[in-house]
């Protein structure tokens, strides 16, 4: 008797990816945009496209705020934890969005933009994944557009950094394949929430999770495996640079928290997750002592996200539920700093020139005093000082570290937050020093009104959130 | 809100409110920002009259201003100890901004100094302000910044950016101490506010305390230059006067005496940190003394004598003396910011010549500064009764009674060396002939960059004689608090009542006194002798060449802190540093490739072919990554 074949799932299926949906779609609007606006229209409306939906699919996402859901037999989970991760994710694309105004040629808009979106839906559909197959799906969605991105601008830099990234990205992806085949060999499911249960084979269990962490490890670019991000960071375009800095990492994140919190039997989690806690300690020493020896913004933000990203998954240590809100907390805060940062540097960027060397920054607190007061304000938080929410954010992973026990990453954290001081306050220095060599003449770019909208966004955020360190309660529940 | 909180938040914020609009505004304003600054700071002053009252009632004047998360909640505190404070702060700092609208007069940025000027004084207030840590953590991380600024202000000078990168480094190794202390209080009493955590420190375990007490401690030897993490202070007289009388003389170094004093109930049950932070401090006075000799420059001697007589006043609060301390804290503000502003006279007039050598005579030319430098000398080295003799004689007796006769010594010796280099400074300065016109050789002046002296306009002089004028009424009458009367309740803190040890009971106050005096004569006398008399300034020249070949190699290399330091941190950490960025960043990467390269027999032509070089390297470096990585997990498995 032949089986009926029925599709086991429905609209409560569908809606609960409808946003991402929405992402993964405009695309189609954005190219189809570019092939028939005349040439002068494109940038502006192909922009336009994608950030309403953006915008769309964000308010679509919050609706499902309160209802948690587990769709598609498993594979996608729906809630708090994933729609937090997910507006992290559009709100970064959107940033970026921002500084592409002016930035790249006006041919390459439309695709880049739809590439840019495809790539957010494959964060997005990994901040809800929650069995092996989407997950892989999602991050391998994520990192093809990312690869041609990468390789957009018209430098020969661009291409080696394209190049450098496939390379290594498929690397990593590969060693994180290998451990999810080891995963289901040592449980015979690809559901997270099977792995709770104790393993046929422990062994193979144990080296799956390490070879699985290895692939997020790399996307987050801690330490040792940051190793491709200065060189990927200097030759990618400025908001590509900035999109991969917050949504890769948002991304990345949701997966290894899943993973850490909801996945892992608890007996050997913590024994398992050591590693990741050593990581984060080297990420925070390698990433700071890093910035100290860059002469150029952009790679020095790429150390600095390496040691920003320590400070994130050091608050995941002993995987407490606090622990848990504050690497959230500090993951916005880190995407409003950074974000801010960047949108300076694209400030300061012409069509074919980024302003990214340092020289571009000598002598800036006297030609641009407003601009060069917020880019200090920006660089202050992320050195982790009041009034800014990196100040906030710090503290409370220190003190979320040390109730759990790990001291030892607080004083890690301590000794980075130091040293990064100085490599932060370079940039500083240079900004109000006079008399460093003739300061280059450089006006702003006419069409910059959108990165200023970015700049004071987030600079409004990074101070409001000093005072308010949202950090939603009931984020944790939902992990599962 | 009453009126008195509003008040206090008016005084707490204006200095900030005036640093905005200063920098907002500066180029527009120019010197009228010093006008404005002055005011910022001087309204403070008379509005902190205003809560006088309600803070010396009890339990102080307290605003909340906002909950934050549990357990940190922000607010301010008013009580004699931070009333005591705010007024140094406001009184002295706003004298000292007047002054300095004459000593700025001519520079370009002016308008920036002020700027800067009164945000340190917002930074300081909040620190000694705060009801609790994290605001104390806050102000103790600005006034930092704000010095850092301030030291570095005149950043076409080489030597002033490398001393205000000395002190940030040293300071942020206090600010690393401090916060690793707030964490110990916090993780152990639940709370970061002052009353929450002083109520619970007698139930606290004793190494917890004890800890606690290192940590803070550190902090307090970084901000206020105690041995070993003073090597900043003398280099910090870089900045302008103005900034060392203010910044490095009178209010912020003082911070760590603040924040011993405050932190009283964690001190009163860990005797071993009240050893050792009183054995510090007098150390330090010691120390700072002894190099105070050795020094040629005006500005460099009153910086060790700071550092001496912060000791002092460590020394006073570490044994248990806080009103001594505190008292000693009182006195010196007055007469070391009027050391240092009559200092800025006389280098004003040389055109920024700062060598003692390269003097004398000066008594005649400059009345209000030789008169100004006698007075506070007089002050600093006790003399009766001028103000330093009270509450140095107080420290003193006060480490006596409390049962450590051996730092007392250590006081009663320093006090002799004090009065010596003191002198000595005073006599070569204003005494005998000018020699500014003595070739630099014949004076055994090594070589020496002449920085070009900015010649300008200069402010009408009571615009900087006016201050120092005004100071020297305080630098001789502020001792006489002890005999009582209105003021006294300004040191009325609530400190745990005083143990009388043996040996005081022996030994009466007045004796210890004329021991003091003793020695201070002498070191008048021996300062006289080889300096003043007349036989002395007349051979001034031969002697002082003699002098300068003939001073003894520790002290001209300051006991050998900054080289000791050096070798122990710098030089390991930057070659740390070095093979580290050899790891760490991918541009240098490609040699450590080669090196494992050629290590392994792998030699390819082409490895110096850059870019798929830098790629094998970083493939390589992931793999040994992940070669870690795995290692660790088949070990945990295989013992499941």
């Amino acid at each position: 008797m032949p089986s009926t074949l029925t599709i086991p799932w429905g609209n409560a299926d569908w809606n609960a990816i409808l946003p991402l949906g929405v992402v993964a779609l405009t695309p189609l609007l954005v190219i189809l945009a570019d092939l028939l606006l005349p040439r002068s229209l494109r940038r502006s409306v192909v922009l336009a496209l994608a950030a309403l939906g953006l915008i769309y699919a964000g308010f679509l996402a919050a609706r499902g705020w309160g209802h948690p859901y587990s769709a598609f037999g498993g594979g996608f989970v729906t809630g708090g934890f994933t729609i937090v991760f997910q507006e992290i994710v559009i709100a970064g694309a959107l940033f970026s969005l921002l500084l592409a105004t002016h930035l790249g040629r006006d041919d390459q808009a439309g695709g880049a933009v739809a590439l840019l979106l495809w790539s957010a839906s494959g964060a997005m559909l990994m901040a809800g994944a929650a069995n092996l197959m989407t997950i892989f799906l999602g991050l391998e969605l994520l990192s093809l557009a990312l690869y041609c991105l990468c390789g957009l601008a018209a430098r020969p830099s661009a291409r080696e950094a394209a190049l450098k990234y496939l390379i290594l990205s498929s690397t990593a992806s590969g060693f994180m394949l290998y451990g999810m085949a080891l995963l289901f060999g040592a449980t015979g499911s690809v559901q997270l929430s099977a792995f709770a249960a104790p393993a046929a084979s422990p062994m193979l269990f144990t080296l799956g999770s390490g070879l699985f962490l290895i692939g997020f490890v790399f996307k987050l670019s801690l330490a040792p495996f940051h190793i491709w991000t200065p060189d990927v960071y200097e030759g990618a375009p400025l908001p590509v640079t900035a999109f991969m800095s917050v949504v890769t990492k948002a991304g990345a994140l949701a997966v290894l928290a899943r993973f850490a919190y909801a996945a892992l039997p608890q007996a050997n989690a913590q024994a398992i997750l050591v590693p990741l806690w050593i990581v984060a300690a080297l990420s925070m020493i390698v990433g700071n002592v890093g910035a100290l020896a860059q002469t150029d913004v952009k790679r020095l933000l790429a150390y600095s996200g390496t040691a920003q990203l320590g400070y994130v998954v050091a608050a995941l240590a002993g995987t407490t539920s606090l622990g848990l809100r504050y690497a959230i907390f500090y993951l916005v805060a880190y995407m409003f700093m950074n974000l801010g940062a960047f949108a300076v540097v694209a400030l300061l960027s012409r069509e074919h020139e980024e302003g990214s060397h340092l020289s571009a920054y000598a002598g800036l607190g006297y030609r641009q005093p407003v601009l060069a007061a917020l880019m200090t304000f920006f660089l202050l938080a992320l050195a982790g000082l009041p009034p800014t929410a990196g100040f906030t954010g710090k503290l409370l992973i220190l003190a979320s570290s040390v109730d759990a026990g790990y001291a030892w990453l607080a004083v890690i954290l301590i000794v980075g937050t130091a040293i990064s001081a100085y490599a932060y306050l370079k940039i500083v220095l240079a900004m109000y020093a006079r008399g460093a060599g003739a300061p280059l003449q450089r006006a702003l770019h006419p069409a910059s009104a959108l990165p200023w909208l970015g700049v004071a966004i987030c600079a409004i955020a990074t101070f409001v959130l000093t005072f308010y360190p949202l950090a939603p309660s009931d984020v944790l529940p939902l992990v599962k | 809100m009453s009126n008195d909180a509003l008040v206090l938040l008016a005084l707490w914020l204006l200095p900030l409110a005036s640093a905005i609009l200063i920098f907002a505004f500066g180029p527009m304003l120019r010197r009228s920002a010093g006008v404005i600054g002055s005011g910022a700071v001087l309204v403070p002053f008379a509005l902190t009259w205003v809560l006088a009252a309600s803070a010396l009632g009890t339990g102080g004047l307290k605003v909340h201003l906002f909950d934050w998360i549990a357990g940190f909640s922000f607010g301010l505190w008013l009580d004699p100890l931070s009333l005591l404070w705010t007024l140094i702060i406001t009184g002295v700092g706003g004298l000292i901004h007047v002054y300095a609208i004459g000593y700025m007069w001519s520079d370009r940025a002016i308008a920036r100094f002020f700027a800067y000027m009164n945000f340190f004084v917002f930074a300081m207030l909040t620190l000694v302000l705060s009801d609790n840590f994290v605001g104390l953590l806050v102000g103790w991380g600005l006034v930092g910044l704000a010095s850092y600024f301030l030291i570095g202000f005149w950043f076409f000078k080489p030597s002033a950016v490398a001393a205000a990168m000395k002190a940030f480094v040293i300071n942020v190794v206090g600010d690393a101490g401090l916060m690793f202390a707030v964490f110990v209080l916090f993780a152990a009493t639940g709370s970061t506010a002052y009353a929450d955590v002083f109520a619970k420190a007698a139930t606290l375990a004793p190494a917890t305390v004890l800890l606690a007490c290192i940590a803070i401690f550190i902090g307090c030897a970084a901000k206020s230059a105690q041995i070993p993490l003073h090597t900043w202070l003398p280099d910090a007289m870089e900045g302008p006067t103005p900034v060392s009388a203010l910044i490095h003389a009178a209010t912020m170094v003082t911070a760590g005496v603040y924040l011993v004093a405050r932190c009283a109930p964690l001190w009163d049950v860990s005797p071993e940190a009240r050893a050792l932070v009183g054995t510090i401090g007098a150390l330090t006075a010691l120390v700072g003394a002894i190099l105070g000799i050795a020094q040629w420059d005006i500005k460099r001697i009153l910086a060790y004598s700071t550092m001496s007589q912060i000791g002092y006043m460590i020394m006073g609060v570490g044994v248990g003396a806080y009103q001594a301390g505190i008292l000693h804290f009182f006195t010196h503000a007055f007469f070391k910011a009027q050391l240092f502003l009559a200092a800025g006279i006389v280098i004003h007039a040389l055109h920024d010549e700062q060598d003692l050598r390269k003097m004398g005579g000066l008594g005649k030319k400059m009345p209000l500064a030789f008169w100004a430098m006698t007075i506070g000398t007089l002050a600093i080295i006790g003399f009766p009764p001028f103000s330093g003799f009270f509450s140095k004689d107080a420290v003193i007796y006060g480490a006596l009674e409390r049962g450590y006769p051996l730092l007392s010594l250590i006081g009663v010796v320093t006090a002799g060396i004090t009065a010596y280099y003191m002198c000595r400074m005073l006599f070569v300065t204003f005494l005998g002939n000018n020699r500014g016109n003595v070739p630099d050789v014949d004076l055994g002046i090594p070589a020496r960059e002449h920085s070009e002296p900015h010649f300008g306009e200069s402010a009408p002089a009571w615009v900087m004689g006016a201050p120092v004028a005004i100071l020297m009424v305080p630098s001789v009458v502020a001792g006489w608090v002890v005999f009582g009367g209105r003021w006294n309740a300004l040191f009325a803190s609530d400190f745990a009542p005083k143990p009388e040890s043996a040996l005081a009971t022996v030994l009466p106050e007045w004796l210890v006194g004329v021991v003091v005096l003793a020695f201070v004569a002498w070191g008048v006398a021996a300062a006289y002798h080889r300096y003043g008399s007349f036989d002395a300034t007349v051979s001034a020249v031969e002697r002082l060449r003699a002098e300068s070949q003939r001073m003894a190699q520790p002290l001209v290399r300051a006991f050998y802190f900054d080289d000791a330091l050096e070798a122990l941190f710098v030089r390991p950490a930057r070659a740390v540093g070095s093979a580290f960025m050899r790891v760490v960043d991918p541009h240098v990467i490609d040699g450590v490739v080669r090196d494992v390269v050629w290590l392994a027999g792998w030699i390819g032509r082409e490895v110096r072919a850059l870019q798929t070089g830098l790629v094998r390297g970083y493939a390589l470096v992931l793999a040994l990554g992940a070669a870690a990585f795995l290692a660790y997990f088949a070990l945990i498995g295989a013992s499941r």
